[in-house]
């Protein structure tokens, strides 16, 4: 057992954590903070992406004790003054919210990638999530969602179109 | 219902509304079970069998028992329960033999996951291995050896399924309809050929997950990742025969079902782990692994097709056959091979029919339901096939569908007559092919081709499919008014896993109520306490069956609700409209009460009050279908059908097998669209579900029948870097009549179809004439040149296979 | 996690040596933790103890200088590789092979010396690094010795690297900058995957080289060829160097024809 102190969201945590434990479930069982997704554990699927120290990472594979001294953004702090995000709330326009299960894990990619690259291309984009699976939506309504963030969402006239 | 409503006359139905869900799922708060903990919650971990086929000869938990922090351990000798969807074939832990290779042998629960996990460790089995039985076709033989000897033994649900006692067959599903060999005799051309395409499982993001707390008097409740509150609770009420009463089911938000979660899975185990442990809450989260291994998957499917055509093109007989490789348990699989049977022939009419659909045991992963219910599996091969056919009769492939798509008069494969209100299947199909400009290259292709080398294909098909239901498939809505005058809609049969179809159902009622959206809560969160009955959510029937049960609801609520205002304004319920603030005098708005002054009673100014809580109920029950014969599957199974079609254009590497695909076009006739987003939301996601089927995923194994892609690592799907370049999405809309103002439902049908026509498009890219999905590099590669294929499920080789690591 | 181990964050080499000196082989290396942690998971192996390398104070960075050329540290990530100024402007193979490597998450922690010492065959910085005649530095509490890149790698999974040592350091000369050439991986799937079968290739006054990885139980390093050299011959020369296996991710036949698609591919392009 190690005591470790971080910040989640801007709040600083202090605890007793196991060595072995994995930063995604010191988060999830110790802090409760259970926004972030175990999907896969092994760092294939995305669904635990945290951003740590500014980096986008899955956390199934980033130790709780390593991460002592650490900032860490996760879901639960996307929110801006008790409302949703620009981010989110281009989320909900463009329906990319199916299960939810993927998408803590698809905004925090996202963030990372707004941070460093402001007005990604949908090549950009893609790459930015590809660490991060969705079986639900089949990725293009949340690719939408950023290029409307970031205002190049080209119009649509119709979501579906009547023949 | 109201199917005739001209879209300009709608107000909420048709049009976009952002997901009512979106909100608490987009900050971290939409609580799944996956994330539920209690107080004194204990981790369940399972031994899992490393043979495909052995003798349980001795389970040694004595280790295990005396490890600090084990509460419970059971072997499966200890419980005596058995399983099954329609043939009772399962036990909770394996009795004696296990049958698959990850099969759950003895379970623990105690106080952490880390002891669980070592207790685990520490009990020791004895096995006696047997060699497995891996291949369908290998069990289907007579001298088989049987992977359920007492299959003779086992319930069934008898008149509807039919399981061959001293064989591996669970289901022998027959189509017989006209004169099949008569139709061979007068056809011109007789195409055969088989296709094939492996198991494969849903992967939803959130693995299945329950926690149980089985508490005095039997009173149980379940917390799970499922799709249906009452088709787990009926399930388990009847493995452990315990009245409904007795048992609580409650399903919060669910990361994803695909009808994976269509069952009953891992409730009963930790039931009994928390009955052990004398009431303690148990949670089991399996990992991704156990995911793919322990839990079920898809069926693998063998399919063979001989269609006699006729010298004017049209289709006259076909013969079908159909080896569903179910693994070690039938589960959904003998309805997969009944619904599949009724259904194998797209959406084209044949006129004389012969199908032969079998349910095979193996000693693999078991099948369950999954999105399309066996129809992407088969449509592969039809779409395919017809191909195959247009090429042999020298007609174009399109052409060739057009002629033998089903029209009104047509009969389908169980003798239904085809109407106009059917759906439309040619306007799919001519939607489809003007976006991708079928029938020929465009100046901009041919110079796409020139610019990189790759061949350019195209190809368009087409698909239906009908819910799989019971003859009795029914659903209940229970709308609510709230002392302030907003709307609560209490309705399980749209449980939320992913769709999205409780914004729809709020469409629904707000248009059928003249009631604004914003006065409208429905509740994410299912319980079988508190919840109307509902089937199940599956079957791409959600939003049309509840939705109608809403219309019912809402009619009924404002029935009542007249009643009560029609004596609080002297006036008759028949002179009275309402909308969102209350119910008025036709042309005198001043003359009304409001929906806050009824909602639990209207009280008069002296105090004398009439009325009470308003509460509407409606159900609906699915009309005059009908059972289907045993032996000929004649009759009328199928509610509705949608009815869509593909067309994609695909570029392939010449050298190397690799391919883009440039565009998809898919065209569905939904009846009517009630949330734009959402329709779109599925056809997109389901597409690429479709493309992952096609391309890329398959469980593998090697000959001892352990599964050699047990996670991400090789069991790939896709990403967003696997997106085709562009996609038009297109809808129909030939009204049902018996849905919410029309609406058919289109959950499934994305994913149907799409693979066969891809591998139509590759095949009119660069020849490659692949039979068998997924449709991998190596694949198409092989089929260029003609060389062999790879080994389909089974790898040739004895031991694991050495990987290369990571 | 299975195991039960003790987490060590030394903030010193000299403390990090002598960890891995005490412990030998219940020790091991904590970099990303992107190959180590999923084996640990998967009961694959049972470290009793982890020394983390990224709260070392006096482990080098990345850096680049006219004498040294390149050096990169066991902390550095594949992202800060594909950052970095230096590697962008004189060894761009390095940022066309590190871009292919898994997802984004994944490049945020995983480092290159680890890529290295996790020793798969199928490791993407292994076959641009062969080319680029890169060399290693190992310490330990004995000492510290330099050997070429080559020389690392003895099986799968397999280094010269005794429990006790640390790959300190990766040295790509300068007289390599500036070299021309790329890195085509075949996977399974755009998105992302390992390396089914892959090639480096780099060009540099008048002279090819080429290595290939997940072809055969280590990276593979062909000899140099001139640069005139028909890429057919190349082909030849790769085939009977490497021997590719049939698994479940590809047969050794579509491996075989893949090299040699790249190899030609490769010597086109630069």
């Amino acid at each position: 057992m190690m005591t470790i102190t971080l910040k989640i969201n801007g709040k600083t945590y202090t605890r007793d954590v196991e060595e072995n434990k994995t930063l995604l479930r010191f988060i999830r069982e110790d802090l409760g903070f259970t926004g972030t997704k175990e999907g896969c554990g092994a760092g294939e699927c995305g669904a635990c992406t945290v951003i740590l120290n500014g980096k986008a990472v899955n956390s199934c594979l980033v130790l709780a004790v390593e991460a002592d001294g650490s900032e860490v953004e996760t879901v639960e702090g996307e929110m801006q003054n008790g409302s949703l995000s620009d981010l989110q709330k281009a989320f909900e326009r463009n329906g990319a919210v199916h299960c939810g299960f993927c998408t803590p894990g698809m905004l925090m990619s996202i963030k990372a990638l707004l941070r460093k690259n402001p007005k990604p291309t949908v090549e950009e984009i893609k790459a930015g999530i590809e660490g991060n699976f969705c079986r639900c939506s089949g990725y293009t309504q949340i690719i939408e969602s950023v290029l409307d963030v970031t205002g190049q969402l080209p119009q649509r006239k119709e979501e579906v179109r009547h023949v | 219902m109201y199917e005739t409503i001209n879209p300009t006359d709608l107000k909420y139905v048709g049009k976009k509304i952002n997901r009512v869900d979106s909100a608490e799922k987009l900050i971290g708060a939409e609580v799944f079970t996956a994330d539920y903990t209690f107080p004194g919650m204990l981790h369940a971990q399972v031994k899992r069998s490393p043979h495909a086929r052995a003798k349980i000869l001795r389970v040694n938990t004595s280790k295990a028992e005396k490890l600090p922090g084990v509460r419970a351990i059971l072997t499966g000798d200890e419980l005596d329960y058995k399983l099954g969807m329609y043939v009772v074939d399962k036990d909770i832990l394996a009795k004696g033999v296990v049958r698959y290779a990850g099969e759950g042998v003895a379970a623990v629960a105690a106080d952490t996951l880390a002891i669980a996990k070592k207790a685990v460790d520490l009990i020791a089995v004895e096995y006696e291995v047997l060699p497995p039985l891996l291949d369908p076709l290998d069990a289907i033989k007579k001298d088989a050896s049987l992977v359920h000897p007492d299959l003779g033994k086992y319930d069934y649900l008898a008149g509807v399924f039919a399981p061959q006692p001293g064989t591996n067959i669970a289901h022998h599903a027959k189509v017989r309809k006209g004169d099949v060999e008569k139709g061979f005799r007068e056809a011109h051309w007789i195409v055969e050929r088989e296709y094939s395409n492996p198991q494969v499982q849903h992967v939803a993001m959130e693995t299945h997950v329950c926690i149980v707390v089985w508490g005095p008097k039997d009173k149980v409740t379940i917390w799970t990742s499922e799709q249906s509150v009452f088709l787990v609770r009926k399930l388990f009420c009847h493995t452990f025969k315990l009245p409904h009463n007795n048992v609580r089911v409650i399903i919060p938000c669910v990361g994803g079902g695909f009808g994976g979660k269509a069952g009953l899975f891992l409730e009963p185990l930790v039931a009994c782990l928390s009955k052990e442990t004398g009431g303690r809450p148990v949670k089991f989260y399996p990992s991704r692994e156990e995911e793919f291994n322990l839990l079920p998957c898809r069926s693998a499917l063998i399919q063979r097709i001989k269609t006699g055509i006729q010298e004017n093109g049209k289709i006259i007989a076909q013969k079908t056959e159909m080896f569903w490789d179910t693994g070690a348990y039938a589960d959904y699989a003998v309805n997969v091979t009944r619904a599949t049977a009724y259904s194998c022939s797209g959406p084209y009419e044949i006129p004389n029919a012969w199908v032969d659909g079998y349910t095979i045991y193996t000693n693999k992963v078991y099948g369950t339901a999954y999105r399309g219910f066996g129809n992407v599996e088969f449509s592969w091969g039809v779409e395919r096939h017809m191909d195959l056919c247009a090429r042999i009769t020298g007609m174009d492939p399109l052409e060739f569908r057009k002629i033998n798509a089903l029209k009104p008069g047509s009969l389908t494969l169980t003798g239904e007559r085809i109407t106009e209100h059917t759906g439309n299947i040619l306007k799919c199909m001519e939607a489809v092919s003007n976006s991708v400009h079928y029938g020929e290259i465009t100046e901009e292709e041919k110079d796409r081709e020139n610019r990189t080398g790759m061949k350019i294909g195209k190809a368009v098909g087409c698909l239906q499919k009908a819910p799989a239901i019971p003859t009795n498939t029914g659903t209940a809505v229970v709308l609510k008014m709230n002392e302030d005058g907003t709307l609560n809609i209490n309705s399980s049969g749209t449980t939320e896993i992913g769709q999205g179809s409780y914004t729809a159902l709020m469409q629904i009622v707000a248009e059928r109520m003249n009631f604004p959206l914003e006065k409208i809560y429905v509740s994410i969160d299912n319980d079988s306490d508190k919840d109307p009955y509902d089937w199940l959510t599956a079957a791409s029937h959600g939003i049309t069956m509840s939705g109608d049960a809403a219309i019912l609801a809402v009619e009924d609520l404002l029935e009542k609700a007249y009643s009560i205002a029609a004596q609080a304004l002297n006036a008759d319920s028949s002179d009275l409209v309402n909308d969102g603030d209350g119910i008025y005098i036709k042309g005198h708005p001043e003359r009304h009460v409001t929906w806050k002054e009824i909602a639990i009673g209207y009280t008069y100014p002296n105090g004398n009050s009439i009325g009470g809580p308003l509460i509407g109920t409606g159900r609906y029950i699915a009309q005059g279908l009908t059972n289907i014969s045993l032996e000929t599957s004649q009759g009328l199974p199928a509610w509705k059908w949608t009815y869509g079609s593909y067309g994609i254009i695909v570029e392939v590497d010449p050298e190397t097998g690799m391919y883009n695909i440039i565009k998809v076009a898919g065209a569905f006739d939904v009846g009517r669209v009630i949330n734009p987003q959402g329709v779109r939301g599925q056809i997109l996601g389901g597409m690429v579900q479709g493309m992952g089927t096609a391309m890329c995923e398959g469980f593998i194994y090697d000959s001892e029948g352990h599964l050699l892609n047990p996670s991400f690592t090789d069991n790939k799907i896709p990403t967003a870097m696997d997106l085709p370049e562009a996609v038009d999405v297109i809808v129909v809309e030939t009204p049902f009549p018996h849905g919410p103002y029309g609406a058919r439902g289109v959950a499934e049908h994305p994913m149907i179809g799409f693979c066969g026509v891809l591998g139509n498009a590759i095949r009119d890219a660069c020849g490659a004439d692949l039979t068998h999905m997924p449709m991998r590099w190596e694949d198409v590669w092989r089929g260029m040149n003609h060389m062999e294929s790879l080994d389909k499920w089974v790898r040739k080789g004895a031991a694991m296979c050495e990987t290369l690591g990571k | 996690m299975l195991v039960d181990f003790k987490y060590f964050a030394p903030s010193q080499k000299e403390e990090l040596l002598n960890l891995l000196n005490d412990k030998g082989e219940k020790a091991k290396i904590f970099a990303g933790g992107t190959d180590l942690l999923p084996d640990i998971r998967a009961g694959l192996i049972f470290p009793s103890a982890l020394v983390d390398v990224k709260k070392i104070q006096d482990l080098d960075g990345i850096s680049f200088s006219q004498n040294q050329g390149l050096s990169i540290g066991p902390a550095v990530t594949i992202n800060q590789l594909l950052e970095n100024t230096h590697v962008k402007e004189r060894y761009p193979i390095l940022i066309k092979a590190g871009k292919q490597l898994a997802s984004h998450q994944i490049r945020n922690r995983a480092t290159v010396l680890g890529n290295l010492s996790n020793c798969s065959p199928c490791a993407d910085m292994a076959p641009p690094l062969l080319c680029l005649n890169a060399s290693i530095v190992i310490s330990s509490k004995q000492g510290t010795r330099q050997l070429p890149l080559k020389d690392f790698f003895i099986g799968t999974k397999k280094s010269i690297l005794k429990p006790t040592e640390l790959l300190e350091r990766v040295i790509i000369p300068i007289d390599m900058a500036d070299s021309r050439g790329s890195y085509l991986k075949l996977k399974r799937i755009k998105g992302h995957d390992l390396a089914i079968v892959s090639v480096a290739l780099v060009k540099k006054r008048g002279t090819i080289r080429i290595a290939i990885g997940s072809a055969a139980p280590t990276p593979v390093i062909l000899r140099d060829f001139d640069i005139n050299t028909k890429f057919n011959d190349i082909c030849d020369e790769a085939v009977n160097a490497i021997h590719p296996i049939d698994d479940l991710r590809a047969s050794a036949e579509y491996r075989m024809h893949m090299v040699k698609v790249f190899i030609e591919r490769l010597t086109k392009e630069a």
